[in-house]
């Protein structure tokens, strides 16, 4: 009898464990139903609760700027904002991960340029034009490029990312330079070689280390200068190079009188006064007048004597963009204005936001506070951006773990870079 | 008459135990099918495609063996397979050795067994990622504790993460200090076990501390001891968040283990296809490791 009882006890847990995940479908419609009745009329449902959106960003100023700028939205359009900040990595899975639902769970997204031709060949992100978004005059153009298939417009630039050279005031003085006076890649390697010299504790040059995609990142300048590229005009890897390989040689000479650390360290470093130069993102450290360290455009020139090229920094503008299955599409494009606004972007530089519109990065009462924003906004009307292509992924992590076996000496780079375009090229080929 | 009623009695009386049985055993069994039986299924089948997570599964066509063949092939696998294979070995005999030394000293303590105990557990409390996080503040090239210490003692500093001289040992030394508290406990539990007449017994015969210890706990703990190298065994093989977290698998791949390997070239590019494939041959790794002790404990 005791057996029956258990029995049926047990059964009738599942029986009602089946009819809840049963009745999820029945909720999740009635929740459609409310969401299409918000989505029509871009407000708080009928009952005056504020509708819940949800925000994926990337972790660090570049996301915490654009939280800081929501409250003013969510009370005027009673809505309630979820803001999720993510690792680099874990932000491309999320959105990924998310874009195969049929209906999403994120309303605005942040998206790294190098992901555009991934998410636009498979339909991640909704046409902004389509949607009726345009850009105004004062966003810096050379920023949207990357938010453009054709004249479809998928993702607004939001975070000037542009990376510039970072320099200790009291080591580069020690070394004879004037912030002005660095021209070229050969003062760059006059400084570090100066400053080992005079103290062979500290370092020259720091270049960033950890996963393929930032050393590969951060050596994308020193290749530009030296007239290489990662890909041809047909997408076709070409490391392989003299061009490359004279790259990587003042690379290693720049490695050698310093080292390989993480953002977090070469910030540090410098800072301390360990350093005397890197490579950074503005994101990293916002310098003001009285701090150890400021930061200015990298040089065009590979000597004082070439010619400059047209484009040498990294852009790496992190853009915001709307997922094709938004739960409310029509409410996220008015968030996305909102944020893009002049008012909004110059706002969140309070926030250590850097806004890609002339209007905010040349205000003279802002260049009072933050006079860095004058070389962030010369280096975002020149910067160059990776090649776009739905491989880059794997892209880097080829060509970045090939480059740090050069640099860690496991492998010549001959060995490496042969190895790498044997790698790319079939990759390329699908 | 009576014989064929009683045979019917215990007839009905089987069926209903069956029936119990079945009862019984009927949600551990969809829970399985479910949670493991299907995904381990779907992977297999999966890793026979070239399935990319965001062109979908309509997309996805047959490629028999090529994501097999590319993976045995591909050199960066083949180098994380030797790193995971090495660190499993290094990990498990140092955490062996440790934990039991921890456990036959806090068992042998006459006063502050509980405290020690609980003290000694600490490490393996903490969630991965946050030991790692921890680990990378104190070995920090630039503010790091260790570094100030040694700087202070005269002793050569090291870029302890991106040096292919001491990232790998790094990140041993910080799994092995996570990980022995559960060996530790595991095996003071066993020890918990040992019978003190055992140990007088040999006493009176003149055995001496470390013939006590061969001849007496081993063999009453040697349970205990391949039930937590196999455990020990197969957690280590799966090592993904310190080496994610600290290395990203560099410099130059010195830590790039086989979960490390599969994040980077199956799940970050949505290669699932190819993912899939890693992961049966993980799998077959970790069940071909640990059928030793499971054919001893089916035997």
């Amino acid at each position: 009898m005791k057996k029956k009882i258990l029995s049926g006890i047990l059964l009738a847990a599942m029986a009602l464990s089946l009819c809840a995940c049963g009745s999820t479908e029945e909720t999740a419609a009635e929740d459609e139903g409310t969401e299409e009745t918000a989505d029509a009329d871009t407000s708080a449902d009928a009952s005056g609760e504020p509708t819940k959106m949800t925000l994926i960003l990337r972790g660090g100023a570049y996301g915490e700027s654009l939280e800081a700028s929501l409250a003013p939205f969510e009370e005027e359009h009673n809505v309630d904002i979820e803001v999720m900040l993510m690792s680099f990595d874990d932000l491309h899975t999320g959105i990924a991960l998310d874009a195969v639902n049929a209906e999403g769970t994120y309303d605005l997204c942040m998206v790294d340029g190098s992901w555009m031709a991934e998410f636009t060949e498979n339909g991640v992100l909704a046409n902004l034009s389509e949607m009726g978004y345009s850009f105004d005059d004062d966003i810096i153009p050379a920023t949207t490029e990357i938010c453009m298939v054709g004249e479809d417009i998928y993702l607004a630039p939001y975070y000037g990312n542009v990376t510039v050279m970072m320099y200790n005031k009291q080591l580069l003085e020690a070394a004879g330079y004037a912030p002005e006076d660095i021209d070229s890649f050969a003062d760059i390697q006059d400084i570090a070689q100066k400053t080992r010299e005079a103290d062979a504790s500290k370092n020259g040059f720091l270049i960033r280390g950890g996963s393929a995609d930032n050393i590969l990142s951060d050596f994308l300048p020193h290749l530009v200068v030296h007239g290489g590229w990662v890909v041809d005009e047909n997408n076709q890897p070409t490391v392989d190079t003299p061009e490359f390989k004279a790259a990587m040689e003042d690379y290693l000479a720049l490695y050698n009188v310093g080292g390989t650390l993480d953002k977090d360290d070469i910030v540090a470093s410098v800072t301390a006064g360990e350093t005397a130069m890197a490579q950074i993102w503005p994101g990293w450290y916002t310098p003001t007048a009285d701090g150890p360290a400021d930061y200015r455009t990298i040089p065009t020139k590979l000597t004082d004597d070439s010619e400059a090229v047209d484009a040498v920094a990294l852009q790496g503008v992190w853009c915001i963009g709307i997922p094709n299955n938004a739960p409310h599409k029509d409410l996220a494009l008015e968030l996305l204005e909102y944020i893009m606004s002049p008012e909004v972007c110059t706002a969140s530089i309070a926030n250590n936001g850097v806004p890609c519109r002339y209007s905010s990065l040349l205000d003279e009462e802002i260049l009072k506070d933050y006079p860095h924003l004058e070389q962030v906004c010369g280096a975002l009307e020149t910067g160059v951006y990776r090649p776009v292509i739905a491989e880059w992924t794997e892209f880097t992590n080829i060509l970045g773990t090939e480059m740090d076996n050069v640099i860690q000496g496991t492998k010549t780079m001959d060995e490496a870079l042969s190895y790498a375009q044997e790698q790319l090229e079939q990759l390329m080929a699908g | 008459m009576m014989k064929e009623k009683r045979t019917l009695q215990r007839n009905r009386a089987q069926a209903a135990t069956a029936r119990f049985g079945l009862g019984m055993l009927t949600p551990t069994m969809i829970v399985l099918i479910v949670m493991t039986a299907y995904p381990l299924i779907s992977t297999f089948f999966y890793s026979f495609t070239d399935y990319n997570y965001l062109k979908g599964t309509d997309k996805a066509s047959f490629v028999m063996l090529d994501n097999y063949t590319s993976l045995f092939q591909n050199g960066y696998f083949q180098q994380a397979v030797i790193n995971t294979v090495v660190f499993t070995i290094l990990a498990v005999v140092l955490e062996m050795v440790f934990g039991l030394a921890m456990a036959v000293f806090v068992n042998s303590l006459k006063k502050g067994q509980k405290i020690m105990r609980t003290l000694l557990l600490l490490p393996y409390l903490l969630p991965a990622v946050t030991v790692a996080l921890s680990w990378r503040m104190m070995l920090s090239a630039n503010y790091g504790i260790i570094n100030q210490f040694l700087e202070g003692l005269g002793l050569p500093v090291f870029n302890w993460f991106m040096d292919t001289k001491t990232a790998f040992g790094t990140i041993l030394v910080i799994d092995v200090w996570q990980n022995v508290p559960f060996v530790f406990l595991l095996l003071y539990a066993s020890l918990q076990s040992v019978s003190e007449s055992q140990y007088e017994a040999a006493r009176i015969d003149g055995a001496g501390f470390l013939q006590q210890f061969v001849y007496v706990t081993l063999p009453n703990i040697k349970g205990s001891l391949a039930l937590c190298a196999l455990l020990r065994t197969i957690d280590t093989f799966r090592l993904f968040e310190k080496v994610n977290v600290l290395t990203g698998g560099g410099p130059a791949g010195t830590t790039s283990t086989i979960t490390q390997f599969l994040y980077t070239y199956g799940i970050k590019s949505l290669d699932f296809g190819f993912g899939s494939a890693g992961a049966i041959v993980m799998t077959v790794l970790v069940l071909i490791l640990s059928s030793f002790y499971i054919k001893r404990a089916m035997s």
